[in-house]
């Protein structure tokens, strides 16, 4: 019943496991839209054109106390 | 031999100005010449008087008197720290982007009070030679998923958050159990969730969201507050108000006034046709000691409480009707006795292979 | 439920203790105020009972140390079983009248605003 979960589970990043670099989802600062970038990418929001982004929080597991 | 009922005075513990006087009991053999006090059933069953005053869906008033302070205290500890309920222990975040960090919506979760009736659930172990294992006898499983969205259908110059967006508010109604194994058959009868439903656990804007999966277990107050199946559960003592002589009509109002509302009124004498003060419920009075204060109303008026008159109030807030609680705090207390007589039992059977 | 007294026993009888057990102080693991005091009064009710009394040595600590002392050299030890079977009745009765009363009492019923 409880999750066997070691982080893996999930993959920590929201996104297909690649050898090579994968793609990171970014969250533009100004309109919140989600954003593909690459390592070499121009860091520029396709929505708006905003150059400030936020990096998502992980999606692994964490546990705690309900005290 | 018990004696006669002895003098009421005994029972009334003194409110002066200043101080309390005659606080302590004093029914124990050997404090009064001649009179007998030791325990006897059948006296205790003729004095013990059990009466409930007013219930509703959330609280009950009752009263216990010709009871011991230890023992109607016993009964107030055990109801409050003593009766387990099921709450959330453990909670498992898989994403939570709410301004809300994770350990205090954790606490807040914690804290939401469920209505799994506890004795459907086993205890978790807390002995060390029994391992601790999460089973459907012994946890409740439950998820809560919100993501919030903006409204599509609200106008441009609306700003209310509740109709510019979707999930704005995290609700204790957002909780979802997810029954395992047996546990849909067992609880078929009530859908586990919390017993308040508006609860506001989160808030959260466009873009943010929660996913999170919550272990709920058996345990009692004494172990964390959230096992606590009361808000309140608390006693008084039965004030009562003693005229030593009568008010002066002019003063009847000004008395009446001293004490809470409902307890005196000022009525007509029907022979002499002038304002005298009668105690209509001395039972509602807060006993604020005002009526002390006044010079004038000296040696008039005693303010005591009956010692062994205990008006209990309890409210729930958990899985148990009102009118529960009393009852599962004596099956309790009861347990705790007898585990204590065994223990006894068998110190007396080692104590005769000892000699 | 304090889990690290698992294994230490319920009752014990403290060092210094009369061989008869006339006198004795007894340490109750994983009890409070709660009982402490409530078997204190009915060990008091005992007219056999020279003295009793009850602590609880550290507060953080879930252990209570009741002293029982006994005329005509009796056991203190039966007169703790007496006390306890005597409590166990008192809530018995207490319980059977509170559920007559529920049933058969009329009393006030109102619905609360919450």
């Amino acid at each position: 019943m409880s999750h066997q979960n070691d982080g893996t589970h999930y993959g920590g990043y929201n996104a297909p496991a690649h050898e090579s670099k994968p793609d990171m989802e970014y969250i533009c600062a100004d309109c919140g839209a989600n954003n593909t970038l690459k390592s070499r990418d121009l860091i520029r929001c396709r929505e708006c054109g905003h150059r400030i982004m936020y990096k998502k929080r992980t999606r692994r597991m964490v546990q705690f106390e309900a005290r | 031999m018990p004696s006669a009922a002895p003098p009421s005075d005994r029972n009334l513990v003194g409110v002066h100005k200043e101080y309390v006087s005659n606080v302590s009991s004093t029914d124990y053999p050997g404090h009064y010449p001649g009179e007998d006090h030791s325990w006897d059933l059948g006296l205790f069953n003729e004095r013990c008087r059990v009466q409930v005053q007013r219930l509703s869906q959330r609280s009950i008033e009752f009263d216990l008197v010709g009871v011991d302070a230890s023992v109607a205290n016993a009964l107030r500890r055990v109801i409050i720290a003593e009766v387990p309920t099921v709450a959330i222990e453990q909670v498992y975040v898989w994403n939570n982007t709410s301004v809300i960090v994770d350990e205090v919506l954790s606490h807040r979760l914690g804290l939401v009070p469920l209505n799994v009736d506890p004795r459907l659930l086993e205890f978790r172990s807390t002995d060390p030679d029994v391992p601790d294992i999460p089973t459907d006898q012994n946890t409740m499983v439950f998820r809560l998923n919100v993501r919030c969205e903006r409204n599509p259908a609200a106008r441009r110059d609306e700003t209310d958050p509740e109709v510019l967006y979707r999930n704005s508010n995290v609700l204790a109604s957002h909780i979802t159990w997810v029954p395992q194994v047996e546990q849909a058959t067992t609880f078929a009868k009530l859908t586990p969730a919390s017993t308040k439903p508006n609860i506001v656990l989160a808030k959260l804007r466009p873009g943010q969201e929660i996913e999170l999966e919550m272990h709920a277990t058996k345990n009692i107050g004494m172990e964390h507050a959230k096992w606590s199946p009361v808000a309140t559960a608390s006693y008084r003592l039965l004030p009562l108000i003693i005229l030593k002589a009568p008010i002066p009509p002019h003063l009847c109002r000004k008395f009446a006034k001293c004490f809470a509302p409902g307890v005196v009124e000022v009525v007509k004498n029907s022979r002499t046709g002038q304002d005298e003060v009668k105690i209509v419920n001395p039972r509602k009075d807060t006993v604020s000691r005002e009526v002390l204060r006044h010079e004038e109303f000296e040696g008039l008026v005693e303010l005591k409480r009956q010692r062994d008159f205990f008006i209990f109030n309890i409210e729930s807030e958990g899985p148990y009707s009102p009118e529960e609680l009393l009852p599962e705090a004596i099956t309790t207390i009861r347990n705790k006795i007898k585990v204590i007589r065994d223990a006894a039992q068998k110190l007396v059977v080692d104590m005769t292979i000892d000699t | 439920m304090a889990t690290d007294q698992a294994k230490l026993p319920k009752l014990s009888i403290l060092p210094g203790a009369e061989p008869n057990l006339a006198s004795a102080s007894y340490c109750i693991r994983n009890e409070s105020h709660t009982l402490g005091n409530a078997v204190r009064w009915m060990l008091m009710k005992n007219p056999s009972v020279e003295f009793c009394g009850y602590s609880v040595p550290h507060p953080s600590e879930p252990v209570i140390h009741i002293r029982i002392q006994m005329y005509d050299q009796k056991s203190s030890l039966d007169a703790l079983l007496t006390a306890l079977d005597d409590l166990d009745t008192l809530f018995e009765t207490i319980n059977d009248k509170y559920n007559s009363s529920l049933q058969s009492d009329s009393f006030e019923r109102w619905e609360e605003q919450s």
